[in-house]
């Protein structure tokens, strides 16, 4: 990163905001993946050593999200819909078009959309802010998910479990559980690596 | 990749509407790309009402299609393919990625597939395409459609439903009803 927070490397005209800690062994291919974040949060974004977020990577994160990125952990393209909290371990890999969302941004109930609808037409630049209770994600780490997968409200992924392409986990996954489907399913468990092993 | 946020508060940014696309007061649509799949020739294409957001929608409307979307409504980076109609009620949220589209744009019997895409060909101009499968595709006021949703042909998608990010929609939606899953099925009520 420059000392005016832009990417050397960067096609996009953008900074890095000042709230988000990108580790020197990291790689944040471009700056467009902020275009919607607007935390206000201290610490807002970190990102860990040795993670690589590429470009299909959006931080949609309202002003009191965090997300943290461990380390060696790979995103592809992730739309990170985050107004809480969205945590992502180490060593995860994360492929195209999927949807973390720790929030609905819309009340579940029609009158209280139509009143956040209205208000929102009225805004400059035109967004929703905490209209609704959101529930954080947690990824634990060596988490392995597939394209197009949706990650909803409230869900933690546990260690070492793999998500199908276009899965949608709407529960838990245990940890070291491969998950598939829509509504996701647990379809088999995996072998937790040895303490011998070098992980 | 191009941009999808705007720098005006109503209207289009980037060039002149469609002739055929009339918005109402307020109504925003982000995006360069908006219109570049926008083929109608009918006369009252896209109709969208007041007070409306469309932040990087694609419209992408073929020669015979027709789009009408109500007051309030606030699409994120929707997909919206019609060859024939979409009727889109008030205060309709649609997120991320989703798509809906009123043709499968292909025929089912196979023969008729590959005279298909001999047609569509760069090879096939002026051939004519077989008959493809259009149903209008409804959704009522108050619908709340989720990221990487797919609304299918024929669908009726009743006022106030909740239809949860990644669902496929192949049929009808209850008023009131909340859906999940591939194909997506009733799992209760919108609250």
């Amino acid at each position: 990163m420059n000392a005016d927070r832009t990417l050397p490397w960067d096609w996009y005209p953008g900074r890095v905001p000042d709230n988000v800690t990108v580790d020197p062994g990291a790689y944040l291919e471009t700056t467009y993946s902020f275009q919607l974040f607007r935390s206000a949060a201290a610490d807002a974004v970190r990102i860990g050593r040795g993670s690589s977020i590429y470009l299909g990577v959006m931080f949609d994160v309202g002003s009191q999200g965090r997300v943290s990125i461990g380390e060696f952990t790979l995103i592809n393209g992730a739309r990170i819909i985050c107004d809480a909290e969205v945590s992502i371990g180490d060593y995860c890999l994360i492929s195209w078009n999927t949807v973390f969302m720790d929030t609905t941004r819309l009340p579940a109930t029609v009158a209280a959309r139509r009143k956040v609808l209205t208000a929102m037409a009225t805004r400059e630049p035109r967004r929703i802010e905490d209209a609704t209770p959101a529930r954080p994600i947690r990824i634990g780490r060596n988490v392995w998910i597939g394209f197009d997968a949706c990650v909803l409200p409230g869900v933690n992924i546990g260690e070492g479990a793999v998500v199908g392409a276009r899965s949608v986990v709407v529960e838990d996954v245990p940890p070291y559980s491969v998950a598939v489907g829509n509504p996701a399913r647990v379809i088999r468990k995996l072998e937790p690596p040895k303490l011998t092993e070098n992980v | 990749m191009s941009t999808t946020s705007s720098s005006c508060t109503s209207g289009w940014s980037h060039g002149p509407l469609p002739a055929s696309v009339r918005i109402g007061e307020n109504t925003l649509i982000t995006a360069d790309y908006a219109f570049k799949r926008f083929r109608s020739k009918q006369p009252d294409a896209l109709r969208i009402g007041s007070h409306a957001t469309m932040d990087g929608v694609h419209f992408a409307v073929g020669e015979g299609g027709r789009v009408s979307i109500g007051d309030y409504c606030y699409f994120t980076n929707a997909v919206l393919l019609c060859e024939l109609e979409l009727r889109i009620g008030n205060y309709v949220v649609i997120g991320w990625n989703a798509t809906i589209a009123d043709t499968d744009f292909h025929p089912l019997a196979p023969a008729e597939r590959i005279a298909d895409a001999i047609a569509c060909s760069p090879l096939g101009q002026g051939r004519p395409r077989p008959e493809i499968a259009k149903k209008p595709v409804v959704i009522e006021d108050d619908v709340w459609i989720g990221p990487n949703a797919t609304i299918l042909k024929g669908v009726r998608i009743g006022a106030g439903a909740w239809i949860e990010a990644g669902s496929l929609v192949t049929r009808d939606v209850p008023p009131g009803s909340r859906v999940l899953g591939n194909p997506a099925q009733i799992v209760g009520e919108a609250k």
